[in-house]
């Protein structure tokens, strides 16, 4: 201790500069500085539209028999040592199964690397990818998490716009025109997080073939696959995958409910063996290598989560969804000063535009979110968050009766603030 | 489409992480195995003594585990950094062994001590920084330094003296771009358990250089020798201090990825220097521990009996006394100390006593090919032509081991 010294003590180590601004723009982050608006004396329930987690909703809740197939793996002993890095044979086989039934081609367990959730097989094909002066193609409006990792790894980062009056599709012209001999890859996020669209086969088959055209891989954030319920049925991207590469990213969180389970993979979808070649499956490898794994008693469970899981358990969850999405396209309609251009088709959300003409004394989206938090307790992601300042990002994914109160919160508070006529 | 027109390339900063592992060396080593032999692999080489029935977990974290899944409370995400009852049970758990208490607040859950050692690394990176870790360590260090851009210069622990740290070494690596030094007690590879004196003076030098400890205690608890386990956070008032610790190796269960961060720093000096906001921000951008095994670790830290603990330790000191009794007899091992902690211990190939052996590597491929038995060269942990010995596996396992060891090298013994 410093008897009575004054002289400040110095000390060699900081915090790294770079991690400043990568985390403020993850949506989690934006969610909690709204909570901080809410008003404490409005004693109604906080109505939250703005997550992308109904797992505490009783009517969310998963099947039993992913809670079996946990509880049965940890109690049999067998899965408490490390596991291989890229996973445990009987879950990889399990995970190229289960995919395989909607591919063209069989997908091997080989090419099945499991993750700790979608996040970590994001986390894995960036790092893999961030060679000094690379640059990747990001969709904006997009979800965050792949910039601010991208940033933490020194991955240019350039965008592309989802067009709100084609249905959210890929702006292919800007694709072309922002890729140049340094971009590596293009990410699609389809089902769309943030605005619950699901491409069409047609569109995928452009996509793949502009990648292809500009040497560049696809990288399709499938997180939300199967949660489709409208006009356009869930394509995977593997399914195009000789026409370009494709890695395909997903997990058991958002079909099953159960994101704190953290079990995800990355899967090459790649006939022609080209990221072979260019040492992409090594790399991946080698990340996971030095990275931390999912549990290994998680792993154990695959098999049976994946293989046994009823029907009638993914129809009931997709009702669901769809009732709620119907509820809220409706709902919106009715809502001044917010319009919806594309009803939701997929995945648990849907962009809204807000017409600040006529609404009055609201600055922006992030103005509308945190005076709505205070005034309604009700918390919305701003666009902003997401790429697409003065839209907003809807939940929809939560109890019936609960989305119902929102939508009603939200038309007075539009109502209130409208200009007077 | 040739290869010069697809545009993407490897991160080859990642190639040159990835060398830094342990699991590559042993798939290398591995792969020397004769499959024809029927007798069963004894493996040495490896920090996972789960595998064996003798090293099962307490019922008590099974059943934690198995509760809080069929609660259906946590199936959602946990907050960042770690659910708060986790965060408030390990405070308690490490607190017990420290003269001051730990808030919720100085603990970030992790997933396993492996993310503890990215997150932090990840949070101290900054241009032109370097850091001190030792050698013989552990891989995963370097291969996050290298990751993160962190230059990394190793100090020597020291075989003649218990494997202490080189103090006087340390000083000459220092210079004011020096961020922390790493230390990892009890010791992996080395299986010496420091003394208390002897962490006293790393927090004094580490005090006079201006650099933070990152104490890897993965093995803490482990110790059956004469020196008892001493958290370094217990000098947290002389420089501050980052604990890594996990669930894995005390409580046997490395594949459930449970691990943590707890800052010993009772004069708030990380706060002031952007450490703490910079570890939250590292975990940020981050993925997490599973939200039931988070939600399970109150009922494990508090309920687990110490006859766990006890049955655990007893084991490990049968293996640890074995092993060392029969190396000493084995003439191509030199410099062999007593473990006095964790599930190693490092041992030196005397070349003058073999022949036809080039180097640690070459020991382990054929040792594996003639005999089934998996050790680990030295090499990758920093010093060539040593093995690391895992003993803790089954005692009646690790004695056939240990015999087959002996006759491979008695049948390569030079015969001058």
């Amino acid at each position: 201790m410093e008897n009575g010294s004054t002289k400040k003590k110095k000390w060699a180590f900081q915090g790294n500069p770079e991690l400043n601004t990568a985390s403020e723009i993850t949506i989690r982050a934006v969610l909690a500085m709204l909570k901080t608006h809410l008003n404490q004396s409005d004693s109604r329930p906080v109505i939250p539209l703005g997550h992308g987690d109904p797992s505490s909703f009783s009517c969310f809740r998963t099947s039993p028999i992913a809670e079996d197939a946990i509880a049965n793996a940890l109690r049999s002993a067998k899965f408490t040592g490390y596991s291989p890095t890229v996973g445990v044979l009987p879950a990889r086989r399990a995970v190229a199964e289960y995919l395989s039934q909607d591919l063209p081609n069989r997908i091997s367990p080989d090419d099945v690397f499991l993750t700790v959730g979608c996040t970590q097989a994001i986390q894995t094909i960036i790092t893999v990818l961030a060679d000094s002066k690379a640059n990747i193609l990001l969709p904006k409006p997009g979800y965050p998490y792949y910039e601010a990792f991208a940033q933490s790894c020194h991955l240019e980062v350039r965008h592309f716009d989802l067009l709100p009056d084609k249905d959210w599709e890929v702006d292919l012209v800007a694709v072309e025109a922002l890729a140049d001999e340094n971009t590596a890859a293009m990410v699609i996020i389809n089902p769309g997080n943030p605005c619950g669209n699901v491409f069409t086969f047609q569109h995928l088959q452009k996509v793949a073939e502009t990648a292809r055209k500009l040497g560049i891989l696809v990288i399709a954030d499938e997180v939300y696959g199967h949660i489709a319920f409208g006009k356009n049925p869930f394509v995977p991207m593997g399914v195009f995958g000789s026409i370009t590469p494709v890695i395909t990213l997903g997990s058991i969180s958002k079909r099953w409910i159960v994101p704190g389970w953290r079990l995800g993979w990355l899967i090459i979808n790649d006939p022609n063996g080209v990221l072979k070649k260019h040492r992409i499956i090594e790399c991946i490898t080698q990340y996971l290598n030095i990275s931390s794994d999912p549990p290994t008693f998680i792993q154990g469970a695959v098999p049976d989560i994946l293989g046994k899981t009823k029907e009638d358990f993914f129809l009931k969850i997709i009702n669901t969804i769809k009732e709620a999405a119907n509820s809220c396209y409706e709902g919106i309609q009715d809502i001044p000063g917010v319009i919806c251009p594309s009803e939701p088709e997929g995945s648990m959300f849907v962009m809204v535009k807000l017409d600040l003409s006529i609404l009055e004394n609201i600055k922006d989206d992030l103005d509308f979110c945190v005076k709505l938090a205070k005034e309604e307790s009700i918390i919305i992601l701003p666009g902003i968050s997401v790429g697409l300042k003065n839209w907003l990002r809807l939940t929809f994914a939560i109890e019936p009766s609960s989305l119902e109160d929102g939508i009603k919160r939200i038309k007075a508070f539009c109502r209130r603030h409208s200009k007077k006529a | 489409m040739g290869t010069k027109e697809w545009k993407f390339r490897e991160n080859r900063n990642l190639r040159t992480a990835a060398t830094f592992s342990i699991k590559r060396v042993l798939d290398d080593v591995n792969r020397n195995l004769d499959r024809s032999d029927g007798r069963p692999i004894i493996p040495l080489s490896h920090g996972d003594p789960s595998s064996f029935s003798c090293f099962r977990t307490t019922q008590v974290a099974e059943d934690a585990v198995v509760d809080a899944l069929r609660s259906a409370k946590f199936n959602g995400y946990a907050p960042k950094g770690g659910a708060l009852q986790a965060r408030r049970s390990i405070a308690e758990y490490l607190s017990r062994n420290l003269p001051y208490k730990l808030s919720p607040d100085d603990v970030y859950v992790t997933l396993g001590a492996k993310q503890a050692i990215e997150v932090v690394l990840s949070a101290l990176s900054r241009p032109g920084a370097n850091i001190l870790l030792p050698r013989p360590g552990y891989p995963v260090y370097e291969a996050h330094a290298v990751l993160n851009h962190l230059e990394v210069r190793h100090f020597d622990l020291l075989q003649e003296k218990d494997w202490e740290v080189d103090l006087n070494g340390l000083e000459t690596l220092v210079d004011d771009k020096t961020v922390a030094m790493v230390i990892i007690n009890p010791g992996n590879p080395c299986g010496n358990v420091f003394t208390r004196d002897h962490l006293q003076k790393i927090a004094e030098t580490a005090r006079r250089m201006g650099i933070l400890v990152i104490a890897d205690e993965a093995y803490a608890h482990l110790t059956f020798g004469s020196n008892s386990y001493v958290s370094m956070g217990v000098f947290g008032n002389l420089a501050p201090v980052l604990t890594l610790g996990t669930l894995s190796k005390r409580w046997l269960v490395p594949g459930w990825r449970l691990g943590w961060i707890a800052r010993s720093d009772p004069d708030g000096i990380f706060e002031e220097h952007g450490v703490v906001e910079c570890i939250k921000r590292s975990l940020i951008t981050n993925t997490e521990a599973a939200t039931f095994i988070q939600a399970a670790v109150p009922q494990i830290l508090e309920n687990t009996t110490d006859d766990f603990f006890v049955q655990t330790i007893n084991i490990l000191q049968e293996d640890a006394d074995m092993c060392y009794k029969w190396l000493k007899d084995i003439p191509c091992f030199t410099c062999l100390q007593k473990p006095q902690g964790s599930l190693f211990l490092m041992v030196k190939l005397d070349f003058s006593q073999l022949q036809g052996i080039n180097d640690d590597m070459d020991f382990c491929s054929k040792l594996a090919k003639e005999e089934s038995v998996l050790l680990l060269p030295g090499f990758v942990l920093g010093l060539k032509n040593w093995i690391r010995v895992t003993f803790a596996i089954e005692p009646s396992a690790l004695e056939e081991g240990l015999a087959r060891i002996k006759a491979f090298c008695m049948r390569h013994a030079n015969k001058q």
